[in-house]
């Protein structure tokens, strides 16, 4: 047996040593040559006078104030607020929902229809906003909230569903068969038993549906009109008239609020396990 | 006296092609334990689950307490279930884990209180109210699952495999817990497991299951003493299954086995001229050398092991069979060397004739 010898594991080659080195030099400039101009936008907001330069030639909060004291600004924050509030509700419902049945079911057709609800995530949003735009303005929708609210949902349904699957993977069978025979109806199971086991697939689903819908611009621009504006709308249509040096601190603000959200529903997905 | 608690009227299931469950009938009479002990695959799950209603029967009728059930949900059966995960809320505290069932039943906020604090009396688990299940080691959660079942007193407890994710040790004390429980308050059970040591410890019946259909039911000296069939005198206890040619008047037989000795006297109205019997490795007597009695059988010792409190000897006999034996450990158990002859005395009434 000694004689065979034994074998020990080769040393890795150069090339196996250096690419996982290349690859992550490679990512770490992939992110910086994307991250660095939305980056950017934040010292730039901090300037002063009334145009977008950087760096600036002095710091103020300047622009933050003249966001927060236009009326018109604050009337279509307040309405992507709204419409926000409202898809991240409703889709919710209907997420969780389709979910929840989906998976707790078996029938003939369960994969199509799954497919089909998550079919909006692959559509492009420039034919979804032309079809929602002809399909509303048929009902007279097109230009008010519920139009809007509605649209929305259609974006963010896909993600909640999605969401909601993974959290429900997580639910024991048994806890829900065990309480069943205990004499508790399905309302119950689900009140009880279901949802407080995730809720933090709840806050991540509503945190998602919430930034979808606040960031959505290609759809809202289509459906909207002068008195249902959003934020992200007024901030494109702006560009066009004036280079307002506000969409730096709007902009700003904007990355602070998704960055925030990120960082809990990431906190929240490792409690979670 | 005895009140049919359960009863099963030719119920089947069937996936597609697959028969699960052959039509099936058997009777649970209120504060009986029942076991359904069978090896993976017999069906003894599928009776669980027709019965819990987690899944619908193909044919046939469920009758629990005197409903017929066959089409009710799981929540209007009255039963209460035991997991072997357990299957407690972990976001809920012992309390409200046990005080679930009464919620759904809408009990008083004070007769809840009551009922959960007898209960954990019970189960030995008094100062335990608050805790939530995860700070509590796996034979207390599965105590608390028992409670839970207790609590709402359901007209039948299923549990399934429930000390399957124990170490021994504190299998067996749980096994002594639920044989308590059970003789105390007088609930009917029935217990479905794959270990058939601990069906015979807990249960007043074992229904044995083979590849979806009964096998044998009966109490467990029953199945232990006069098994059916190859497969009940195998799956029950150690066995020494042997194949014997039959001389028979219809009372009496006398087998010759294929090693060429003869068994006289044993009790059959079998008449086949060919068969299979069982004899236990306990009730093989070791006599002493050259003692030619009638129904002996010789050899040779093949090897000999120490099992703790027994002994067991495998013997080879003349003609090739193996055979073994059992005995109680005594100090001077090696005096039975390998390779020496012995001889083996079997009472005809032992011998067990198979179909």
């Amino acid at each position: 047996m000694a004689a065979m010898g034994k074998r020990t594991l080769k040393r890795p080659s150069l090339a196996e040593h250096w690419f996982p080195a290349l690859g992550i030099v490679a990512a770490i400039f992939g992110y910086v040559f994307l991250v660095l101009p939305s980056l950017i936008v934040i010292p730039m907001s901090f300037g002063t006078g009334s145009e977008l330069v950087f760096p600036p030639r002095s710091y103020s909060l300047e622009l933050y104030r003249q966001y927060f004291q236009e009326s018109t600004w604050m009337a279509v924050t307040g309405q992507s607020v709204k419409v926000g509030l409202a898809t991240m509700a409703v889709s919710l419902v209907f997420g969780f929902s389709a979910a929840y049945g989906i998976s707790r079911t078996n029938f003939r057709g369960k994969g199509l229809l799954t497919v089909f609800l998550l079919s909006p995530m692959f559509m492009p949003h420039i034919a979804m906003a032309l079809a929602m735009y002809l399909y509303l303005s048929r009902l007279g929708l097109v230009g008010t909230t519920f139009g809007l609210v509605a649209a929305h949902t259609l974006v963010t349904v896909p993600f909640v569903i999605v969401t909601a699957f993974a959290g429900l993977r997580y639910v024991d069978r048994n806890l829900e068969l065990a309480a069943a025979t205990m004499g508790a109806g399905r309302l119950r199971i689900i009140w009880k038993v279901v949802l407080p086991l995730i809720v933090p697939s709840i806050i991540v689903a509503s945190l998602f549906a919430f930034l979808l819908s606040f960031d959505e611009v290609v759809i809202s621009y289509f459906i909207s009109s002068v008195q249902s504006e959003t934020l992200p709308v007024k901030m494109y249509s702006s560009i066009h008239w004036e280079i307002s040096p506000v969409l730096a601190a709007i902009s700003s603000l904007l990355t602070v609020l998704s960055f925030g959200a990120c960082v809990a529903m990431s906190l929240l997905q490792r409690n979670d396990q | 006296m005895t009140e049919t608690m359960v009863r099963l009227e030719a119920v089947e299931k069937s996936y597609g092609a697959v028969h699960a469950l052959a039509p099936t009938s058997l009777e649970i009479a209120r504060g009986e334990f029942l076991t359904l002990l069978g090896p993976s695959g017999s069906g003894k799950t599928t009776i669980l689950n027709l019965i819990s209603g987690s899944v619908a029967a193909t044919g046939g009728k469920i009758w629990i307490g005197g409903r017929d059930v066959t089409h009710l949900p799981s929540n209007r059966r009255e039963l209460g279930m035991v997991f072997q995960n357990y299957a407690l809320m972990p976001h809920m505290s012992v309390f409200e884990n046990i005080g679930f069932p009464l919620r759904v039943r809408q009990y008083s906020e004070a007769e809840i209180r009551k009922k959960v604090h007898e209960v954990l009396e019970v189960i030995r688990l008094e100062g335990y109210a608050n805790r939530k299940p995860k700070e509590l080691s796996g034979g207390q959660q599965q105590r608390v699952a028992i409670a839970r079942c207790l609590v709402y007193n359901p007209d039948l407890i299923l549990m399934d495999e429930p000390l399957g994710a124990l170490d021994k040790k504190l299998r067996d004390q749980l096994q002594l817990e639920i044989r308590r429980i059970h003789r105390t308050l007088g609930v009917t059970l029935l217990y479905v497991t794959h270990d058939q040591s601990e069906a015979l410890v807990l249960s007043d019946r074992i229904c044995l299951m083979n590849s979806g259909k009964v096998e044998q039911i009966g109490t467990p000296d029953e199945l232990y003493f006069r098994p059916r069939t190859v497969f009940a005198a195998d799956f029950l206890g150690d066995s020494n299954i042997l194949d014997v040619s039959v001389v028979s008047n219809g009372k009496q037989a006398k087998l010759t086995t294929r090693s060429g000795f003869q068994i006289e006297g044993v009790q059959t109205s079998l008449s086949a001229p060919v068969a299979k019997v069982m004899i236990r490795p306990e009730s093989l007597i070791v006599a002493e050398d050259g003692n030619k009695e009638p129904n002996t059988l010789t050899g040779l010792v093949e090897d000999i092991t120490l099992a703790g409190g027994v002994v067991d000897i495998q013997v080879r006999l003349d003609n090739a069979e193996t055979i073994n034996v059992r005995r109680l450990t005594t100090r001077d158990f090696r005096a039975t060397e390998r390779g020496r002859p012995i001889t083996l005395r079997v009472q005809p009434s032992d011998v067990v004739v198979l179909e």
